[in-house]
């Protein structure tokens, strides 16, 4: 019998309090300084107020996982209780937030989870912007730039305490509502796109009975590769708003009156050895990070996936030749070849996108040909050939669509070694400039203190395996969410 | 109900912000507004080990209106090329002035024919610098800080950025403190130092390390870079040493006691009698029974300052003023001549700290004998009075080698010389484990190197070494390991795999210091970080313009260098600053940047 247990929000309520116990450990960790031994007041109170915010969502889980087995719906004492449990927004514990949103919900839908996942987006990037305000000064955008975060962030609230409401809504109105809202992606928020997208398709599924779950609807029962995804956008998000909320002189201008702070509300990851704020440095370098990261992905994607879908249409000798020729290229080691051409044409950025697109397009191209071989035999195309299609169409219109997802999966796995590489690149001084905030430059600085100033090198590096990681889960997600033997 | 959130909301947020009262960055800078002139495009050059410098440098110009362009190659073999080919406005440069007299920084950089210059042809330069070399060091202060002003204050041809401090640490609960010493120029001398359990001196071996796994050459003449400087130091007497703070001094060399003759153009040696050169036999170090006499001192000086002497010489230019080494046999030449300003005679000079007199002077240098007062002298004349002749012979590349062997060796034809086939004196492949072995070295100093490998090399103690008196080397093995990387170097320091490492950096200093077991020693040294501003290259626009030129150097700051290296660095004008006391500072003033600025981009319009 299909129980409570089984549904999105119990799994999320229970994946949310282990985050939640982690979390709290993490506070506790930090609320003690070791040497000498004192404890940190403030930090302190913030850790015990998570842990009973973290008890009482056990007590919750307890308490739904006793009644699930008489009802599929959860009590209206358990639901308050989820809705006092979103107070523990203000002691920072998202992870409550999220699971206490799922539950106050009745009939869970996708747009409302990704509606969730976008106003925590919105409370992310605001938190972490409004961290300037312990500054000396903020850039000259800020007020305003803050202001119109609000309003989006008072929006998105909007969008998702009406979810039903907004779904429900018919004609001009919602033509100019989904028009307005869509507009409000522009602060870097996708999940926007991805709520857009479920409101829009809610007019389809009326007319089609059943329709087959795209990507996006199985990808959030995976919590952790929702969480990854999260981390992704929040960045994404920061990148862009950092452009107004962040003062980029913090960053490169060096404070020699500064040097080697330890971290501070004003500096909250110290600064380095030239006086610049680490912090400022971590949220700009995102912005390079990701954008190499992503860059290094899709031109190899879109190269050795061509390369790999010719060889494997064609066959034969096109096959031969392609492929030989990229086994060359496969035969030199990926970060050497990346740092022989960094050597040979200098160390910039395109540079460094090109050096680390190029090592990457063999093993694109095995895996394309791999998919384009085994769809090339199958009926339909087959079938599109004996009415005569020429090559082009059947490529473009059969081949490539239906052998994408292992690639899509496959882009998003490698991000993270494209991330890596670029930070390792930097890290031996041949990436970006070293004044240019990037995570590899920063952890570089870092590694200098790592026995003096260790906060330096922990934090660019946590920055790194986060982002990594994130891509990480989401691949993983992906994946589970395109195999046919998983739905 | 939308409205109302949304007001509130606004509200709220309002007041949150107007109570944290938030300054904005034009409320801050107000006052110090950039004025609108363009920036002006400037590129930068340094190598990768630069890359703090090169930072705080583009920070100051950009601060005063130039749009800086680093160009960091990585390493230092590419930047020496860019610099080489002339490709930059401005170039981070170091120099360490290994010989602690001014002569030898500023005629290698400065001057029209230096082996490294740096700067324009410049006759007033060229003058100042000639003037300078003739002097002693009571006159010289002067024409040195009127050089100073004419390189920098005059024509911003260069700009100091700071001198740098030197520092060595070593494992105090192994070695004895206070045998180890720091030398300002002097490479570190490895014969004074013992473990503290004095019984360890014979059979542990001293560990120590350096970066440079590839020896440029064993030969004292062909090399003078980081990878020989140390090892040469330990394994060839000189006629003089430095003190640890550059003064010149016969202690613990090869002559007993040397003087000046009045003109300063004539310097004698009185030589001792109890060192022997020392080979190696089977592993091991021997006595040759071949005394290190006037005849190797004659034959290795005059080598030294012949170009032509050997391929590849690569330290003529130190040597350049030795006009002629003889041995002296005629006492009356002794008596006769007078030294500077004493008025006494060289004879008696030389004799003032020797236990037995001057009875004979003997050219063979087996008939030598102190005892006996039979002693060997070495007159050594230069092309013109230059006083600081002493310095270069207190330089590793005047080490001293033995005639018989190094011609021994050196069979080759020089006009047809090929590092392939033949194998001259001191070539690492000599000494390096496998076929190639066949150390034919010949030491006159404390240590001679049995063989090394890509790791490490080996020495041992030469027995024949002023045997029975305290300049003897103490302990009998040393062992220098290659560590490519000054961190994993301090790891092994702290994991007690070395000993002792020579030349550390100043973010190491604090590590050094948290560990009980590290004794750290830091002390000044002559080595000046500064800045070349590019006169070299006509196409280059700071070679046409002063004004660009001056807007560069008052853009300088060295008080942020200080500041950055945590205060272990000094302020330096030029790379004279840490030898002579001139007194010139570097002051940045930004209104005067942008003063000559200004009249640069006036001019570069009409």
């Amino acid at each position: 019998m299909k129980s409570y247990k089984d549904t999105l929000a119990y799994k999320q309520i229970e994946f949310s309090t282990g985050l939640s116990l982690i979390y709290t450990g993490i506070l506790l960790f930090a609320a003690f300084d070791f040497s000498p031994f004192t404890v940190r007041p403030l930090i302190m109170i913030l850790a015990s107020m998570n842990g009973v915010a973290t008890v009482l969502q056990a007590l919750l889980v307890l308490k739904i996982r006793k009644n699930s087995k008489k009802v599929l719906a959860i009590n209206s004492t358990s639901r308050k209780l989820a809705g006092g449990l979103l107070l523990s927004l203000l002691i920072g514990n998202l992870f409550i937030v999220l699971s206490s949103l799922y539950l106050l919900k009745k009939k869970l839908t996708t747009g409302y989870i990704y509606a969730v996942y976008m106003v925590l987006t919105d409370l992310l990037v605001i938190g972490v912007s409004s961290l300037n305000l312990f500054k000396a000064y903020v850039t000259n955008s800020f007020i305003p730039f803050m202001f119109l975060l609000l309003f989006v962030l008072v929006f998105h609230l909007v969008v998702l305490a009406g979810y039903n409401r907004i779904e429900a809504m018919t004609g001009i109105i919602r033509k100019v509502f989904l028009l307005f809202f869509a507009a409000t992606t522009l602060v870097g928020n996708l999940f926007v796109l991805f709520v857009m997208i479920s409101l829009m398709q809610r007019t389809d599924s009326e007319t089609k009975m059943t329709r087959r779950k795209g990507i996006r609807e199985k990808i959030i029962r995976n919590q952790a590769s929702m969480l990854g995804l999260l981390f992704i956008v929040f960045l994404v998000a920061i990148s862009i708003c950092s452009y107004w909320t962040f003062n980029y002189g913090f960053a490169v201008t060096n404070d020699y009156s500064n040097i080697l702070q330890s971290p501070s509300l004003t500096y909250p990851f110290g600064t380095d050895n030239f006086g610049r704020d680490v912090f400022s440095r971590i949220v700009f370098g995102a912005r390079i990070s990701l954008t190499v990261g992503v860059l290094a992905t899709v031109i190899p994607l879109l190269f050795g996936g061509a390369l790999g879908a010719i060889s494997g249409y064609y066959g034969r000798h096109t096959d031969n030749l392609i492929m030989r020729f990229l086994d060359v290229l496969y035969a030199i080691p990926g970060i050497l070849l990346a740092i022989t051409i960094v050597a040979a044409f200098g160390a910039s950025t395109t540079n460094l996108i090109i050096a680390l697109s190029i090592g990457y397009i063999p093993s694109y191209a095995r895996t394309m040909r791999a998919n384009v071989i085994q769809v090339t035999n199958l009926e339909y195309v087959e079938a599109s050939r004996a009415i005569g299609n020429n090559h082009i169409n059947i490529i473009w219109q059969h081949v490539i669509p239906n052998s994408l997802a292992p690639m899509i999966v496959r882009a998003t796995l490698t991000i993270g070694s494209a991330i890596i590489a670029t930070s390792s690149l930097s890290y031996l001084g041949l990436g970006v400039e070293n004044y240019i905030p990037e995570w590899g430059n920063i952890l570089r600085t870092g590694s200098e203190y790592l026995e003096t100033e260790p906060y330096l090198a922990i934090y660019p590096g946590l920055a790194i395996i986060a982002l990594v990681l994130s891509f990480n889960f989401l691949g993983d997600g992906l994946r589970d969410a395109t195999d046919p033997r998983l739905s | 109900m939308k409205k109302k959130l949304l007001s509130t909301v606004v509200l709220l947020g309002t007041m949150v912000l107007s109570a944290c009262n938030v300054t904005t960055e034009d409320e801050a800078t107000t006052g110090n507004t950039n004025n609108d002139q363009e920036a002006v495009q400037i590129d930068l050059l340094g190598a990768a080990a630069d890359e703090k410098d090169l930072n705080i440098l583009r920070d100051q110009l950009t601060r005063n209106g130039f749009e800086v362009n680093v160009n960091q190659q990585p390493d230092y073999a590419s930047y020496r090329a860019q610099r080489d080919a002339g490709n930059f406005d401005i170039s981070v440069a170091s120099w360490t002035t290994v010989t602690g007299n001014p002569d030898y920084a500023v005629r290698s950089l400065f001057t029209s024919d230096g082996d490294s210059r740096v700067i324009a042809p410049d006759s007033e330069v060229d003058e100042l610098i000639n003037q300078a070399a003739t002097e002693n060091e009571s006159e010289y202060v002067n024409t040195y800080s009127e050089l100073e002003n004419v390189l920098v204050t005059e024509n911003a041809y260069t700009a100091g950025l700071y001198n740098s401090l030197k520092a060595q640490a070593f494992n105090k609960d192994l070695i004895n403190p206070e045998s180890v010493n720091l030398y300002k120029s002097r490479a570190f001398a490895w014969d004074t130092v013992q473990f503290n359990d004095t019984s360890l001196n014979e059979t542990e071996p001293l560990i120590l390390t350096q970066t440079e796994s590839d020896l440029t050459s064993l030969d004292p003449i062909k090399g003078n870079d980081g990878s020989i400087n140390q090892l040469n130091t330990n394994m060839y007497v000189r006629l003089v040493n430095l003190t640890e703070d550059d003064t010149v001094t016969s202690e613990a060399s090869l002559s007993y006691d040397h003087a000046i003759a009045e003109g300063n153009t004539d310097y004698y040696f009185v030589l001792r009698d109890d060192i022997n050169f020392t080979s190696v036999e089977d592993g091991q170090a021997v006595d040759t029974g071949e005394r290190v006499g006037a005849d190797d001192v004659k034959f290795s000086l005059e080598r030294a300052s012949d170009p032509e002497s050997v391929p590849d010489h690569r330290t003529y230019s130190l040597h350049e003023y030795i006009d002629e080494v003889t041995v002296v046999d005629d006492m009356s030449e002794l008596e006769d001549a007078t030294v500077a300003e004493a008025g006494t005679s060289v004879k008696d000079a030389l004799e003032a700290d020797l236990d037995t007199s001057i009875n004979s002077l003997v050219t063979d240098k087996t008939q030598a004998d102190s005892a006996a007062g039979n002693y060997q002298v070495v007159k050594l004349t230069t092309t013109e009075p230059f006083p600081q002749v002493l310095n270069y012979l207190a330089h590793q590349s005047a080490g001293i080698v033995s005639k018989k062997q190094v011609e021994s060796i050196n069979t080759y034809d020089i006009e047809n010389f090929d590092i392939n086939t033949d194998i001259p004196y001191g070539d690492q492949r000599a000494v390096t484990e496998g076929d190639t072995y066949d150390n034919h070295l010949y030491a006159s100093g404390p240590y001679v190197m049995i063989e090394k490998n890509d790791y490490a090399a080996t020495f041992q103690k030469n027995p024949a070494y002023m045997p029975e008196t305290d300049n003897a080397a103490k302990i009998k093995n040393v062992t220098v390991r290659f560590i490519g990387d000054m961190d994993s170097a301090l790891s092994a320091l702290r994991s007690g795999e070395v000993h002792l490492l020579y030349g550390l950096g100043e973010t190491q200093y604090q590590v050094v210091e948290g560990e009980e077991s590290l004794e750290l020693q830091t002390g000044p040294s002559n080595a000046v970080q500064y800045l070349i501003i590019n006169t070299t290259n006509e196409d280059r626009k700071t070679a046409q313009s002063e004004d660009l030129r001056k807007a560069i150097l008052y853009s300088i700051n060295q008080d942020d260098f200080i500041q950055s290296y945590d205060g272990q660095k000094e302020k330096a004008f030029t790379p004279v600053t840490p030898l002579v006391e001139t007194g010139n500072e570097l002051e940045a003033d930004a209104d005067l940047a942008q003063e000559h600025l200004s009249n640069y981009l006036e001019q570069s319009e009409e």
